[in-house]
This record gives C-alpha cells, structure tokens and sequence, in this order.
C-alpha cells in the first residue's frame, strides 16, 4: 500500500509540473530538477525491494533511513544551488539598478542644460515638473 | 585656505590639480544634505554627486537644489550599493580621483586636501580618512576583532570618508565588488589582494547631527553585521605562507 502511495505522489508530482511548465509558470530549466524528482519518487513506489537490496549492498540496516539521508542530500544541493543563482541575480539586479540611475542622472543633466537657456529652471523644477 | 578646483577634462576647465568628483550616498539626509554640499563648495569646486539611495524624503530635490548632480536609484541598495554607483558614474565619465564622503555631515570638507595629498602625490591608491577617536568601547572591540580576522592593518576600517584613485575606481566598479554589502573589509580587502596601496590618515570627525546609523540602527542589525563581516573577512583572508 504504501509503494503504491508513493508511486501515486510521485506521478502526481510529475504530472503538476508538467501543467506548471505548460502555463508559463514554472520555467523549464527548474522543472528538469522536480521532474527527475518525481519520477524518482515514482520509480521507488514501484520498485520498492530495488532500496533494500540497495541498503543491504552498503550495509545499512534500515533502509528506509538510507533513502531520508539521499532525499536530505539532494534538498541541501538543491538549496544551496537555489542560493547561488539567487546571489547572481542580486547582482543582476542592482548593477541594473545602477544603471538605470546613471542614465537618469546624464538624463537629469541633459534636460536641465537644454532648459536653461529658456527660463532658467533649476534641476530641481524640473523635478516637481515630473512628478 | 586655498580652494580646490574642479578639472574633468570633459568639461574643459583647467588647473593644476587632476579631475576628481565627490561623491556622497544618501538615503532620506534632507536636514544635512544642502549644508555638507555647501560646506564642500566652500572648499573646492570640484563636481559633487549625490547618489540618492530610494529617499522617501526630498533628498533628491534639496541636493540638486544645492547644485549637485543627482543619481537616484530606484531600488534600495545599501550604503556601499550607493557608492559603487557613483564610482561607476566616476569610471563613466572618466574621473580620475573620486572622494566619498557621508551626507550626515559627520565628514569635514576641510581635511579634503589632507586626504587628498597622498592619492596625488602617488604615494596611494586609496586614502582613508581614519578617526579612531569617535568610536565607542563596542565599535573599537568590534574593528579590534575585523582586524585579527581579516589581517588588515588599518586603523579605521569603517570610515567612508575615502579617496579612490582610477585604479580603485576600476576594480571596485566590477561585479565581484556588487556582491558586498559594506564598504569596509570586504572592499578594503579586494583592493589590498588587487596590490593597491592602503593609506590612511587621521581627520576630525563630527557627530551625527539628524538621524540613525545606516549599519548601526538596531542590535538585530549590529549582530547581523558583525557575523556578516567576520565571516567575509575569514573567508577573504589572505594566509602567508
């Protein structure tokens, strides 16, 4: 009962992503990762004695904790991974955002050059102009 | 005294002294803003940078009021994101010294060319202008300890009252320096590994006159700090062999 639960989650799992990627709103490169997973989870379901022989190859006496400790290995990855690409898009994000602040600065200044001759504005009329 | 005058090449001025910008980042300083920009017009005539860090307050119009030049970002980035920003405004447009200074008016205009003599003359590449006594027992413990950690043999780590010559300016534009949160050992750090010259020199510093510590504002910020920081300068250090 319980391998057949399993299975049952894991194409479940399997079948959410793929709806997911299919309405925009998981991106594919992400969904490669959840769909090996579920699939994975699937394949255990189904071919639960494929564990124990495992656990009993590597001498582990229960072998349900084997399978715990594998899942807890590739989240902490999985994780830490998130966080790198999460660290890379910090940077993305505020050399964009530097960017964008210089090219209102030279804006800034372009415009308030080009007035000036005409009445004179400062660059802070111009502002109040804006906003 | 004798003031400095303004040179970017750009804008065809002339003088003996090299172009140079100062640059000050500024997150809602609209009580001091006008007067340490005043303050710094009574100095020197060099251009003045303003990088708005998100204000929510007039910031922007009262520095460009004041005749600075605005670079407002739309995103808070922090106080060394704020910097980084107005080094990259340096790079851009070919400065080649770029003074930092605080908007709270804790920095005083008048130690620029004591700040600014070892950067021009050569002898550095970035000069620091250190003030040990304004620290209190916990902040003198706490730069006591970055310094153990991080090897760096400064006298004041914290102080953004800086000069960054083109080399600096380069090196601290790049990505890798996007990724630090504060300008003090993680930056000090990546210009010392780089093989840039560290100078500092001692200054008077003033107390704060409106508002809170953008690093210093609660414990929770204090604690967060600290581990922040000991951990990058463990894990930046460089070990002799």
């Amino acid at each position: 009962m319980v391998t057949l639960v399993t299975s049952v989650l894991g194409l479940s799992a399997a079948l959410v992503i793929v709806v997911l990627i299919r309405r925009d709103h998981l991106h594919v490169r992400y969904g490669l990762w959840w769909m090996t997973a579920a699939i994975g989870f699937a394949l255990l379901g189904l071919f639960p004695t494929f564990f124990d022989r495992f656990s009993h190859y590597l001498g582990v006496a229960y072998p349900p904790i084997l399978a715990v400790a594998i899942a807890i290995i590739l989240l902490v990855i999985k994780i830490l991974v998130m966080d790198i690409e999460r660290s890379r898009n910090v940077i993305r994000l505020q050399r964009l955002t530097q960017r964008v602040a210089l090219l209102e600065a030279d804006l800034r200044e372009t415009q308030g050059k080009s007035r000036e001759p005409e009445d004179g504005s400062s660059h802070g009329e111009i502002d109040d102009e804006k906003s | 005294m004798k003031p400095l005058q303004a040179t970017n090449p750009n804008k065809g001025t002339e003088s003996s002294l090299p172009n140079c910008v100062v640059v000050i980042p500024a997150h809602n300083e609209s009580l001091d803003i006008v007067s340490v920009i005043n303050e710094l017009r009574s100095v020197s005539s060099f251009p003045i940078v303003v990088v708005d860090d998100a204000s929510t307050d007039n910031t922007i119009e009262k520095a460009e009021k004041a005749g600075a030049i605005v670079v407002p970002l739309v995103v808070q980035l922090g106080a060394w994101g704020a910097t980084q920003t107005g080094l990259r405004y340096a790079l851009k447009h070919d400065y080649a010294y770029v003074i930092t200074m605080d908007a709270d008016g804790q920095h005083k205009a008048a130690s620029l060319p004591k700040l600014l003599e070892p950067v021009i003359k050569n002898e550095a590449d970035v000069c620091i202008g250190a003030c040990t006594q304004r620290g209190s027992l916990s902040r003198k413990i706490a730069w006591a300890l970055m310094k153990r950690v991080s090897g760096l043999r400064l006298e004041d780590l914290t102080s953004g009252f800086r000069v960054y010559d083109r080399r600096a300016i380069s090196k601290l534009s790049r990505w890798q320096a996007t990724l630090l949160e504060y300008q003090d050992v993680g930056v000090l750090a990546m210009l010392k590994d780089s093989g840039l010259r560290i100078k500092d020199v001692e200054v008077n510093m003033l107390q704060r006159q409106h508002g809170i510590s953008r690093i210093f504002y609660s414990w929770t910020a204090v604690l967060y700090y600290m581990f922040y920081t000991l951990l990058l300068s463990f894990t930046k250090r460089r070990f002799k062999k």
